[in-house]
């Protein structure tokens, strides 16, 4: 890594127009809304700014924090699934000819073309009571009794209106999240160290993990980065799939902004959001820094 | 697997095992792609039950001015998002990779806060922020797209940038040295060896930015002037009465084209020496 | 240009003799022909619909009228006949609920003539200062109003408002899924009971399904004293257990997918998917309930007040409004359109339940801030609840 001052030409070429855009168009945008959450209402419309912290304060009443909870738990596993089911279908991108890796980009692009309202109302038709799913495992239920089996009614699976419901949904909705910064990481990869390490004679599972999956490491940080974190802001979805035990928090802080008309509340709850996820960044930048400085002697 | 002797040891993609995989993960993502086409010709006016076989959604389409225009809209937004973000967000990852700098450490997490902000929260901001410094309701289409248009990058460009960094990762530095060496501006050093490294990257935050952009429907809402209508506020503005079949069958009309277009360059490429399109 | 616009089964209807669409074809054609006549060349004072259909607005502004609605919720040919009449072109924009319309208004009025909240927002829109009053003397067709929404508590003598559609909730359900064939004639079944146990749906908009609970605790749906919340939050809590899911308004969904036997939805929803299950059906229940209405405002700072006001007495004319009804089969407080209605809209008990039943029902007030805050703080609880 060079220092800025080296090169300094090549540093503000390339770095301005980011920092610039990031500051004009997110930086300035939030800047107002974190000084609501410093804010109260004073009547419908207009904010008081009067630095209070009441806000921040409301954010750790028990259901806040076990609907907060709820939220990381769901979306973690969703993203861990996302996780399995995306490793070999990255690989196999990374192997392939040029062909099939375009189509296969495709097909894994394609569905997430379409409105996503209308893929979860798929999605739900799948699942229902009556739906496609429960049909096809009572068509074989019923082919089986006529064989002989003595297997009584089908009972119907209830999919939809629980928490595993809105982890199949999550996963649906966000598995591109997670293929497409693994293909990134692994397409091209230097194929000496696999042949080499299959030469040696260890098998195709140990040369994947020992091999391939260090490769992908920058990849799948990346993938848990933004898998996980749409996930967490997810609402459609936790809304239209789940029970009615299962509210996530980004539907508890959308509600903030609109029915309740509590601007303040809702952005000191999303800011809270965003001071973890800093937090969390800026401590893994030190670390790294730190790392590298060890690593570098 | 020592069945197939025929099989070289790299061709995964060759794998049983693999393939099922991959078979079984599309087969999740297109169930309920197959029951949205299969709605489209629903002789319902909503995505429920089954009523008997008709085109008449897809006549409806051709008619509608206004979905067609909606549409249009959504591809034309997300296209240029796509554009800037990919820019933005390559170079973005490239400071942050080569460079040491004053609060790199700021700008590296605060990069992931447009990840992170929900969607309501930026919608709000950006409709204050907008409104704050007099920024035109008025102006003709397609500039009346501009403030969408710039939402959308802001929160685009960072998925792009954390995609590419990732990739960056694996780029062996001694290469762009080697260029230096040879005498390469930094400039061309940056083209012609980094940019090709990155290249999977991009095309991958390409495909990220474009899905965002054109899936986007609360901060769109709220940067959308008099007059801007997008598919993502079509269909949300349609869910309190019942979204129709018309939205199945534009939805189905898009796959098809996409499908037929991909095709159709493939076969191009077939015959060119050129390579790698997504 | 206005033009004759039947739907292919209408005009096969019309062919085949069907008595009802003959009706309706030849209001088409009558409105048409008068729309084609030449314009003549009176001028009156306020925006009147001359006998040959064309429509003289004076002081028009030059400009388009920008209309902010939802979608699919209007006449099929409205905007296009309005402009064959009065030369002014209407871009229809579109937005998906009262609270972002709210919150979207919030920086100030983006330029829009036109929009469409329902009462409470209509109150609430109000208070904050981002309606314009409206000039009675320039919507003559106000006449055509039915008495009972000339002057709401949500928007007193219509200072604000001129009332668009009305809805009722109440319960829909599946007849044939009821116990012993009885109709669910109270909230309880919803509410407070585990008869129909894992098969509710209630309602995921915290603020009417709270005053629901208080109607069905004998009170009004505007009553609100800490302790009626805590009882109201007591009872849902408890009912969560027997609760297949709440519902994003789409409640009429899950009840003809048969994924639940009853849910709270409004009437006008409920009657369209009767229409493709005759085993369903709905119900205002005894306790009363509560009444909506999407209202046309023109909102402080639009750009053309006056096609405004003469776009609102357009909507409000009686061939017009009907031509709408038939279009989006919600109940209209129109009184002059409905009479031009066919008997299926007319006398369908779903879209205009009985008056008795309607005697009991109340508008949603909008109570102020701190109200709506604490009525959400709870639904997060009843959410959270273990």
């Amino acid at each position: 890594m060079q220092n800025w001052f080296e090169n300094k030409r090549f540093f503000w070429a390339t770095m301005l127009a980011p920092t610039v855009w990031f500051l004009a168009f997110f930086v300035a945008p939030m800047a107002l809304v974190w000084a609501y959450s410093f804010g109260e209402n004073a009547g419908p419309v207009n904010i008081a700014i009067t630095g209070t912290f009441g806000n921040y304060a409301k954010a750790f009443r028990p259901e806040i924090l076990q609907v907060l909870s709820d939220s990381v738990v769901l979306a973690l596993i969703a993203t861990l699934i996302c996780l399995v089911l995306a490793f070999p279908v990255a690989i196999a991108m990374t192997f392939a000819d040029d062909k099939t890796k375009s189509w296969l980009l495709l097909l894994i692009m394609l569905p997430f073309w379409t409105n996503l309202l209308i893929r979860t109302y798929a999605l739900i038709a799948m699942m229902r009571t009556e739906g496609f799913i429960n049909f096809t495992f009572a068509f074989f239920h019923n082919i089986a009794v006529s064989l002989g089996f003595n297997l009584g009614d089908y009972v119907p699976m209830e999919l939809l209106y629980n928490k595993s419901a809105i982890v199949i949904g999550l996963v649906y909705v966000h598995l591109p999240f997670m293929v497409l910064p693994l293909y990134a990481a692994l397409d091209k990869l230097d194929r000496s160290l696999i042949e080499a390490s299959l030469d040696l004679g260890a098998g195709h599972l140990t040369t994947m993990w020992k091999i391939v999956v260090p490769l992908a490491l920058p990849g799948i940080a990346a993938g848990l980065v933004i898998t996980f974190i749409p996930a967490m802001g997810a609402y459609l979805t936790p809304d239209l799939l789940g029970g009615p035990n299962d509210l996530m928090i980004a539907t508890l802080i959308e509600r903030q902004f609109k029915r309740a008309n509590d601007w303040p509340f809702g952005s000191a709850l999303s800011f809270i959001l965003m001071y973890v996820t800093l937090i969390f960044f800026a401590l893994r930048t030190f670390f790294e820094a730190r790392g590298g400085k060890v690593s570098a002697h | 697997m020592s069945k197939k002797p025929q099989r070289a040891p790299l061709e995964y993609s060759k794998s049983f095992r693999l393939r099922a995989w991959i078979f079984g993960v599309l087969l999740f993502l297109y169930a309920p792609l197959l029951i949205l086409i299969a709605f489209s010709f629903n002789d319902s006016k909503r995505n429920i039950v089954w009523k008997g076989f008709t085109f008449k959604w897809y006549v409806k389409v051709f008619e509608n001015d206004a979905l067609r225009e909606a549409l249009f809209n959504s591809l034309i937004i997300a296209v240029l998002c796509t554009i800037f973000s990919v820019i933005l967000g390559a170079l973005a990852a490239f400071v942050l990779w080569r460079f040491k700098f004053p609060m790199k450490g700021l700008l590296e997490s605060g990069l992931n806060l447009p990840i992170v902000v929900p969607e309501i929260c930026m919608g709000v901001g950006v409709l204050m922020f907008f409104n704050k410094i007099h920024w035109p309701n008025d102006l003709p289409w397609p500039i009346s797209l501009s403030q969408i248009i710039i939402a959308h990058i802001t929160f685009s460009f960072p998925f792009v940038a954390v995609v590419v960094r990732a990739r960056l990762e694996s780029f062996n530095k001694e290469l762009e040295a080697a260029a230096l060496d040879l005498g390469a501006s930094q400039w061309r050093a940056f083209t012609d060896v980094i940019v090709p490294h990155m290249t999977p990257g991009l095309i991958a935050g390409a495909l990220l930015a474009f899905t965002l952009s054109l899936d986007d429907f609360v901060i769109t809402f709220f940067a959308s002037g008099p007059g801007t209508i997008t598919f993502p506020i079509k269909v949300y503005s349609m869910v309190r009465f019942s979204v129709t079949p018309e939205v199945n069958a534009a939805s189905t009309i898009i796959i098809v084209l996409t499908l037929i277009a991909t095709a159709v360059a493939m076969k191009f490429q077939d015959t060119s020496p050129n390579k790698e399109n997504a | 240009m206005a033009e004759i616009k039947l739907t292919p089964e209408e005009t096969a209807l019309f062919l085949k003799g069907n008595s009802r669409s003959r009706r309706a074809f030849m209001a088409a054609f009558g409105a048409t022909a008068a729309a084609f006549s030449i314009a003549a060349c009176s001028k009156g004072s306020a925006p009147a619909a001359k006998d040959d259909g064309k429509i003289v607005i004076e002081g028009s502004e030059k400009a388009p009228l920008k209309f902010y609605n939802w979608d699919t919720y209007i006449g099929e040919t409205t905007l296009d006949d309005f402009k064959a009449a009065s030369d002014v072109p209407v871009e229809m924009t579109l937005f998906a609920s009262n609270d972002e319309l709210f919150a979207k208004f919030r920086a100030g009025n983006p330029g829009y003539d036109v929009i469409m909240p329902s009462n409470e927002y209509v109150t609430r829109m109000a208070e904050a200062g981002m309606l314009q009053p409206l000039d009675h003397s320039k919507i003559p067709n106000m006449k055509n109003i039915a008495p009972e929404f000339l002057d709401p508590d949500f928007d007193k003598g219509r200072k604000f408002s001129m009332p668009y559609t009305w809805l009722v909730l109440g319960i829909g359900y599946r007849k044939s899924a009821m116990k012993d064939g009885a109709a669910p004639d109270s909230w309880k079944y919803v509410l407070d009971s585990d008869q129909y146990k894992g098969k509710i749906s209630l309602l995921g908009e915290s603020m009417d399904l709270f005053r629901l609970t208080f109607k069905y605790l004998g009170h009004s749906v505007n009553d609100y004293t800490p302790e009626l919340l805590k009882q109201a939050e007591a009872i849902l809590v408890k009912q969560k257990a027997f609760v297949k899911n709440f519902h994003d308004d789409n409640g009429q969904d899950l009840l003809l997918s048969k994924e639940v036997d009853i849910v709270i939805e409004y009437n006008g929803d409920i009657a369209q998917v009767k229409k493709e299950d005759d085993d369903l059906d709905f119900l205002i229940p005894k306790e009363g309930s509560l009444l909506n209405s999407d209202c046309m405002c023109i909102p402080k700072g639009a750009p053309s007040p006056n096609n405004a006001h003469a776009f609102i007495n357009y909507i409000l004319d009686a061939k017009v409004g009907a031509a709408i009804s038939k279009t989006i089969l919600y109940p209209t407080p129109n009184a002059a359109a409905k009479a031009l209605m066919d008997d299926a809209y007319k006398n369908n008990p779903i879209i205009f339940p009985p008056a008795d039943k309607l005697a009991k029902c109340e508008y949603g007030k909008f109570l102020g801030q701190e109200y709506a805050q604490s009525i959400e703080s709870a639904m997060n609880r009843v959410r959270a609840a273990k």
